[in-house]
């Protein structure tokens, strides 16, 4: 059993009387620890499965069964602690909230967990550590270049160790050097915690770094490339009982 | 799951929102200054006339006479007042105010027999600086009640001249009762020859009955004593009286009451309006943070905390302004000498931040709906 199963996935949204299905009835197999790019033109439907994915839309109809969970089927209450506990978001316009420094913003999702301020410090700094930002904690997003908020927001994606790593076109705000160093860190966070990654991008180079490449095209899947082996180092600190970071 | 942790969060978002707060802060102090000022004058409204069942002064005026100008009654009339049965003490009273219209800094002269001191009349009095002993060895003396002294920033020995009475102050008295507060006490001859001389002639005479069931006895057994003869009289309980005199004030206060919860209404309009905006402003960032695990009820009750914070924040400040007014100017609203002062106590204050947690609950209630119920992908969608 694959660790996300998508079985006859729709989704579809109504504008008026216009009915758009961005999901057409999809099967798709994801497996534990692998990295996957869903490549597809603008429409195909790929941030719309990233979005179901990550538990911020829900199907219209089919399943989706992520570690043995139909989170179709959850209310939104519990999609929302499902988000907390499971998933990492990282946007392509990075999305951190503005009145919040770089160490507070990558601190919020871990208000969240029964976790002691000294719990919550450690893991902060590790994962601001992780992702190379850890000298510009105190730094507000404004003060921030593209390529750094991008690392802050995969900090706080993978703050609290989640099994799924979403990416919504990452590199898309990013020059090519900046591009690079990011889907770099993506794809060492991606061997050394060991987590599901998920990412959309329109750029065929950025396929190099997956272990799959996914086509969508008007909502369905067009093809499916071998699944490649991903490793999996343990980044200890960011564990569960993981030991404790510099602080 | 603690919410205290989430506490600082909510700072924060309205401390680095310095513009927003700001206004927002500015506007709900000055609503609630207002608040407070208004409560402030029905408080003294309440104080001047609110009867209670320990009540035991009455005031005999001239029948039919409504300022201290034309109530003109003998002053031999205090021994025939004195046999009324239920009487314990009388005191016949000159009244001179320094402003005959409505004011906040009127000094109400009034004479009084130097004895009176002695047979209990101000047993309630209490002299801070000076002694009564000084009072009653020169003619010119007075007893300042604190609010006059420290409106006019008098001391002992001083000497002024207030409308033409030149006074020595002999004496700062502090009293529970607000007349008292607002008066300068002086020596009933002294007073009556201040200006045309009108020896003889009393404005009103202060009585004690012995016992506060017999209030309206004693004044209807008084006002009978009198029915035939010249200068008839009315006899009203003291604080009857205050309500009387100052009717036409006290429905101006009534009315400023309708201003200040129109005040709360402003402070309801201004924090709803700026959670509305500051929750507009906001989509993205609370759709980040639902995507980051934050349940609806959580982003709602984080957006009412918010708008609650403002709200008594400026509550606090406004409030605490208005209490540093009015303890400052020791402000009292005067008119036909009688006094009611511009002073809210704790219960006031207790009231106006109660008030104004509440506002800023109703305040956020919307706003955080609105916010609690959007579709996370719309709202990326839409930003």
């Amino acid at each position: 059993m694959a660790f996300i199963e998508c079985r006859n996935l729709t989704r579809t949204y109504t504008k008026g009387s216009t009915t758009i299905t961005p999901l057409d009835d999809l099967d798709l197999d994801i497996e534990e620890g692998s990295f996957t790019a869903l490549m597809g033109p603008s429409g195909s439907g790929k941030t719309t499965l990233l979005n179901l994915v990550a538990g911020i839309d829900t199907p219209t109809s089919g399943s989706l069964v992520i570690g043995g969970v139909d989170i179709g089927r959850l209310s939104r209450a519990k999609l929302a602690r499902w988000r907390g506990e499971n998933i990492g978001y990282i946007f392509q316009l990075y999305n951190l909230v503005p009145v919040l420094t770089a160490y507070e913003n990558v601190e919020l999702p871990l208000l969240l967990h029964n976790l002691t301020r000294g719990e919550r410090h450690k893991k902060v700094a590790a994962a601001l550590e992780l992702s190379g930002i850890a000298d510009r904690h105190d730094h507000f997003p404004r003060q921030l270049s593209g390529g750094q908020e991008q690392r802050v927001a995969i900090a706080r994606a993978i703050v609290t160790n989640p099994k799924i790593i979403v990416a919504d076109e990452p590199t898309g705000d990013l020059d090519r050097n900046s591009a690079a160093e990011i889907l770099s860190l993506l794809r060492r966070i991606n061997v050394e915690l060991g987590g599901t990654l998920l990412m959309v991008t329109h750029d065929p180079k950025t396929t190099q770094y997956a272990g799959r490449t996914l086509h969508l095209d008007k909502g369905k899947l067009l093809e499916k490339a071998p699944v490649a082996e991903a490793g999996s180092v343990a980044l200890h600190e960011l564990r569960p009982g993981g030991a404790a970071c510099p602080e | 799951m603690s919410g205290m942790k989430f506490v600082p969060l909510v700072l924060k978002t309205v401390i680095r929102n310095r513009r927003r707060s700001l206004l927002t802060l500015g506007g709900v102090a000055t609503a609630m200054l207002l608040f407070y000022a208004v409560q402030a004058m029905q408080q003294g409204v309440r104080d001047a006339t609110g009867k209670t069942g320990d009540d035991t002064k009455l005031v005999v005026y001239r029948l039919d006479r409504y300022c201290p100008f034309t109530s003109n009654l003998p002053q031999d009339y205090a021994s025939r007042i004195a046999r009324v049965p239920g009487v314990k003490n009388v005191v016949p009273v000159k009244v001179v105010v320094s402003n005959c219209r409505t004011s906040l800094d009127v000094v109400t002269f009034r004479g009084v027999p130097p004895e009176s001191f002695d047979r209990g009349a101000f047993s309630h009095v209490n002299i801070v600086d000076g002694s009564i002993e000084d009072w009653k060895r020169r003619s010119d003396a007075a007893l300042l009640g604190e609010r006059v002294a420290y409106r006019r920033g008098l001391k002992v020995g001083d000497r002024i001249d207030i409308s033409g009475i030149t006074i020595l102050v002999a004496g700062i008295l502090t009293s529970p009762e607000p007349q008292d507060q607002n008066s300068a006490y002086v020596h009933l001859d002294f007073l009556q020859r201040a200006g045309e001389n009108q020896v003889g002639i009393v404005t009103q005479f202060d009585v004690t009955v012995t016992d506060p069931s017999l209030l309206q006895a004693t004044a209807a057994a008084i006002d009978g004593e009198f029915r035939t003869d010249r200068e008839p009289t009315a006899t009203w309980s003291e604080k009857s009286f205050v309500a009387r005199a100052a009717s036409d004030v006290l429905e101006i206060v009534n009315f400023a009451g309708w201003l200040g919860w129109g005040c709360l209404f402003g402070v309801f309009a201004l924090v709803f309006n700026a959670i509305v905006l500051s929750v507009q402003d906001r989509v993205r960032d609370h759709a980040i943070m639902q995507t980051l695990g934050y349940t609806n009820r959580l982003i709602a009750t984080l957006i009412i905390a918010e708008s609650t914070i403002l709200s008594v924040a400026g509550g606090m400040i406004g409030i605490a302004a208005g209490v540093a007014v009015t303890s400052w100017g020791r402000f009292s609203l005067s008119v036909e000498g009688l006094s009611i002062n511009i002073y809210a106590g704790l219960g006031t204050i207790a009231l106006g931040l109660g008030l104004a947690a509440m506002t800023g609950i109703l305040a956020g209630l919307v706003p955080a709906r609105q916010a609690s119920r959007r579709d996370i992908a719309a709202c990326f969608r839409a930003v």
